[in-house]
């Protein structure tokens, strides 16, 4: 080697020592000198709180079913200011990463169940290979977002295949709304918290939300979360909810009441009105069925159509969808018509004018009455249905034929009593509904509407307001006798939720006890341990005579059984051939058939058996579907034969039998 | 002019055992000492981000220790080939590297605002590291080739040679290796001898080229933001939204070595560190992590540990029993000592930010490979420099 490539060789150590010392000299200033300070300020980065929602709890059916439960699943999310070129790349990119259709990724970006204001979820469950391919390469996925989600899954209507499994029981989960925000910031609730909306999820929301993890993180100058933080406070899954619910009873209620509203819909529309333009169908564009058990009040099914599928909204509910199910035309799938349906409850109201017209001596059970199929009262005529007379009846036989002039004279009679001041007597029928629970609201967990029971009061406030002048607010606030003719006969304005009903008729059933209905049975811990059971106490007692009682009882039983010297009952024909051997007393029941202004009628049915030793009452309501003993009454048959033997094949809804 | 002299008692004679006993067994160790260091500050400062994914802890640790075993193997079969014989296959070398450089920019992945990757299944392969090397072998042998008699003509070869690489590289909008390139090439021709009035002519013609490509606008925002971001470091202390994250990034990489102090927080202590408060700082900003956990102590020790590398590597410049040797250890000590340079003073703010990984040290599988060839060639040199 020549001298003077030692010298150049020499020339380039010389530098490489020049930058190390420089290296060592300036790590030194800035660990050792005055630099310092910004030691100081390691410390002092600012200090956030970040709240994470811990996994609410489970949603189970008496039988320890999983209804509703969380799962974390890793998503892939878009956001949506990226420009449409931009958008379309990543998407393709997204796609061939991570092995989905193309479509597929669109489909949920567009979903019209996604929020337009929060990144959109493109992809759900991504394992861990495929998220570090993406977040490897962030740069080459703008806009893309790898997060952890909780989603709520429904695994029993999974199972079952029916994905509106107890729907409106449950309710679902949604993103807190501002209102809500407002008050229950102090409960811990931060924006964007998962919260439950409607049913269970809303009325156990305490219970089954999870004790939220609180981290104290450091955030650099733009705000962005840097490293994982440091637990203030530990999270904690929240506690399960088991319902009173039977899954699969709730199942079968539901198949039978998707089944009778289909028959409803081949039925014709016999209402005078609407039969006079000419031949057409019954619309049937609701309904509820329920199975109470008379001894608890516990709800073993609640079945409300149309119904939704919550399963669908992972990620949060968007305003579009939310309209969609709060559209006329959809028929508000979000309503349970079981608590909060409110309808005039027709000839099932006879349980309690039996009851009023004998506890306040208005006319004794054993008292018959001519029926000739209509009668005169006030100024106008009243008739049975299709006028048909039924003879000479006495309380049993009325409610078995359903004699709406026995019951419209009873009425009567209440209206003459009160005219002639006796008000306590002359609205001892009001009283009545109320005592058996009518005119406020069950006490169950979840929505119900109050119901309505009309009385002079109640005409006249709705007079009031309704009307202009005094002369119209006195002549349209005044108590009629049509006014207390119709509530005789669960027509005009009463209103009753089913859930009222079927627990008006639970009292009857159990002796006359009035419970409390409610759905959840027990709290249970994340391991299944026991907090605390679910059993309100029974809010009244409603005193029967027990003569009374037996002939009413007679009454419903052969409203659905009939033999030979028994009069031929409303529901014989919808019960034809049904083993009613096979437990004490058989069934009994009442149909109703309630008139609605501008639509056809509400077809119900309410029943309870074994009649000798009740334990559940079985109730159906289809809206416009017709008479109840020819949609109600079949459907209540078929989920009792599920009660009886869930394995055999219900029985069809028969042919139009026309009775009330 | 000052004649330095290699130490001639070190200066064995020829013997006929194999040249395996001549191996430097200090280069040998040191790189992968580092490399173990590195393997160590990676895991530490990675695992908790990866956790918060909900990824494996080890997830970088384990591809880079699968780096480091291909690095590995990759020096002893270097080292196993007579350095005389990749002198003579220059040519053929240099041609091989071009269509990868070029294919990536065709083929290759955007990572990181550089178009630098081949995608080979779940690996990223970046041929412009390798490129260095090759680069390196190219333009020493050339200059080998013609030693002593290195013309305005045969300088214009070099450039020419040295150029195409740059430029390839530099399509793939990587400044901080392209800049690599330029120092390597400097210093190989410095040593292969240079003439003076050349060096005015070359520092004209790069100045000229650096006002171009700012003019027209060929250098890109970020870069620019980059290279000038630690120019500006009076808002330090105050941090503001307003801060470009070139500026931001600098000012946690600073504060996470500045909280270091003396001896450090201790391994897997450090509060910036654990928290993941210095950006990338598994791969670009790993001496933060050293400096804040181990202190000015740990530090000071690494930057030692480099010095010795680069000594051993500087001797055996000395030591090399023909021109092509020296020249290709001084390459190799150019581009070590450069990326040592200006990756640790990055991260201190006496040198722009660039992509530029800390040899042996930072996450990066294609840089440790490359790397490791390196090293086997200066090896190469040192234990055949006998025969």
């Amino acid at each position: 080697m020549s001298d003077n490539s030692r010298v150049r060789v020499s020339i380039v150590g010389v530098v490489i020592v020049a930058l190390f010392s420089s290296l060592v000299a300036r790590l030194w200033f800035l660990q050792m000198g005055p630099e310092q300070k910004l030691r100081a300020e390691a410390i002092a980065l600012s200090t956030r709180t970040v709240q994470t929602e811990s996994p609410r709890g489970r949603i189970l059916d008496r039988n320890g079913k999983v209804l509703a439960r969380d799962r974390a699943a890793w998503a892939i999310t878009l956001d949506r200011t990226l420009k449409r070129a931009t958008r379309d790349r990543v998407l393709g990119q997204l796609s061939e990463t991570l092995g989905r259709p193309l479509a597929d990724l669109r489909r949920r970006y567009n979903s019209p169940r996604q929020s337009l204001l929060k990144p959109a979820i493109v992809a759900l469950d991504i394992d861990q290979a495929k998220r570090l391919a993406i977040l490897e390469n962030q740069d080459e996925y703008p806009g893309v977002h790898v997060e952890l989600l909780t989603v709520r899954e429904y695994p029993e209507a999974l199972k079952l295949a029916d994905p509106t499994l107890a729907a409106q029981v449950l309710g679902y989960v949604g993103e807190i709304d501002r209102e809500q925000l407002k008050t229950l910031t102090r409960k811990g609730y931060q924006a964007g918290a998962l919260i439950g909306r409607d049913g269970v999820e809303a009325a156990y929301e305490s219970v089954l939300r999870g004790v939220p993890e609180i981290e104290s993180v450091q955030v650099d100058p733009t705000g962005k979360q840097v490293g994982t933080g440091t637990v203030v406070q530990q999270g904690s899954v929240g506690n399960d909810v088991s319902l009173t619910i039977d899954a699969d009873l709730q199942h079968a209620a539901e198949v039978a009441l998707q089944t009778g509203i289909d028959a409803a819909r081949t039925h014709q529309d016999k209402t005078p009105d609407v039969a006079a333009k000419g031949f057409s169908l019954l619309k049937a564009p609701a309904g509820a069925v329920l199975v109470l058990d008379v001894r608890d009040g516990s709800v073993r099914a609640m079945a409300s159509n149309p119904a939704f599928a919550p399963n669908g909204w992972v990620g949060g509910i968007s305003q579009d969808d939310f309209n969609g199910l709060n559209d006329p035309l959809n028929h508000f799938p979000l309503v349970n018509r079981a608590t909060q349906g409110q309808y005039a409850p027709g000839s099932t109201f006879k349980l309690v004018s039996s009851l009023a017209m004998n506890t306040f001596g208005i006319r004794p059970y054993n008292v018959y009455y001519n029926d000739v199929g209509k009668v005169f009262i006030g100024n106008d005529w009243f008739y049975n249905d299709k006028s048909t007379s039924n003879g000479s009846v006495a309380l049993a036989q009325a409610l078995t034929v359903s004699s709406d002039t026995y019951f419209y004279t009873a009425g009567d009679a209440f209206w003459n009593a009160w005219n002639a001041g006796d008000t306590a007597r002359g609205l001892g029928l009001e009283q009545t509904a109320r005592d058996l629970g009518f005119d406020k609201k069950t006490g169950i967990e979840i929505d119900e509407a109050p119901g309505r029971i009309p009385d002079p009061t109640w005409k006249q406030n709705f007079a009031n307001a309704y009307y202009k002048t005094a002369a119209e607010k006195r002549d349209n606030g005044r108590w009629y006798p049509g006014d207390e003719v119709h509530l005789a006969v669960g027509q005009g304005d009463v209103l009753v939720t089913p859930l009222q009903l079927a627990n008006a008729y639970a009292a009857f059933a159990n002796g006359g006890a009035l419970l409390t209905p409610h759905v959840g049975m027990a709290i249970k811990d994340g391991k299944g341990h026991l907090v605390r059971k679910i059993a309100p106490k029974p809010r009244a007692t409603v005193a029967m005579d027990p003569a009374v009682r037996a002939q009413m009882m007679l009454g419903f039983k052969n409203v659905v059984q009939s033999g030979p010297g028994r009069p031929v009952g409303t529901a014989y024909n919808a019960f034809l051939n049904f083993p009613f051997a096979s437990m004490p007393g058989g069934v009994a029941g009442k149909t109703g058939s309630a008139q609605v202004a501008r639509k056809g009628p509400t077809s119900e049915f309410v029943s309870f058996f074994p009649a000798d030793a009740p334990q559940y009452v079985v109730l159906a309501v289809v809206e416009e579907g017709g008479y109840g003993a020819d949609i109600a009454a079949p459907i209540v048959r078929q989920v009792i034969e599920h009660m009886q033997n869930p394995a055999a094949p219900p029985t069809p809804i028969p042919n139009e039998s026309g009775r009330d | 002019m000052a004649t330095i002299t290699a130490p001639a008692t070190r200066r064995r004679t020829a013997s006929g055992t194999s040249v395996l006993a001549h191996v430097d067994v200090l280069l040998l160790v040191l790189p992968i000492a580092i490399s173990g260091l590195g393997l160590l500050m990676i895991y530490d400062s990675s695992r908790n981000r990866l956790a918060a994914q909900g990824l494996s802890k080890y997830y970088y640790v384990e591809r880079q220790g699968l780096a480091f075993g291909i690095g590995l193997a990759a020096m002893i079969v270097i080292m196993l080939i007579d350095y005389r014989r990749i002198r003579d296959l220059w040519a053929l070398i240099y041609l091989a590297i071009l269509p990868l450089l070029a294919g990536v920019i065709v083929l290759g992945r955007n990572h990181k605002g550089a178009q630098a990757w081949f995608q080979l299944g779940p690996f990223q392969f970046q041929p412009s590291e390798i490129a260095k090397v090759v680069l390196i072998v190219a333009i020493a042998g050339y200059c080998h080739q013609h030693r002593g008699d290195l013309d305005a003509w045969r300088l214009g070869v070099i450039i020419a040679l040295s150029g195409v690489v740059m430029g390839l590289v530099y399509a793939q909008h990587d400044l901080g290796t392209t800049l690599v390139l330029l120092v390597c090439t400097s210093a190989v021709l410095v040593v292969a001898g240079l003439k003076p009035v050349h060096v005015g002519v070359l520092l004209m013609l790069g100045a000229t080229l650096v006002g171009a490509a700012i003019i027209t606008g060929k250098v890109q925002a970020y870069q620019f933001d980059r290279l000038t971001g630690f120019v500006d470091q009076k808002t330090e202390g105050i941090a503001t939204p307003l801060q470009t994250p070139a500026q931001l990034s600098l000012r946690a990489s600073k504060t996470a070595i500045a909280s270091g102090g003396l001896t450090g927080t201790g391994l897997f202590e450090g509060l910036q560190t654990k928290n993941g408060f210095v950006p990338e700082q598994h791969t670009d900003f790993i001496f933060t992590a050293v400096g804040e956990e181990l202190g000015f102590a740990g530090g000071a020790t690494l930057i030692a540990l480099y010095a010795l590398l680069a000594w051993r590597i500087w001797r055996i410049a000395l030591l090399s029993s023909e021109f092509f040797g020296t020249l290709i250890a001084i390459g190799v000590l150019a581009m070590l000592a450069i990326q040592v340079f200006e990756n640790i003073g990055m991260t201190m703010g006496i040198m722009p930010i660039t992509g530029l990984p800390l040899p042996f040290m930072s996450y990066g599988g294609s840089a440790l490979i490359a790397s490791f060839m390196a090293i086997g060639l200066v090896l190469n040199v040192h234990m055949r420099r006998f025969s």
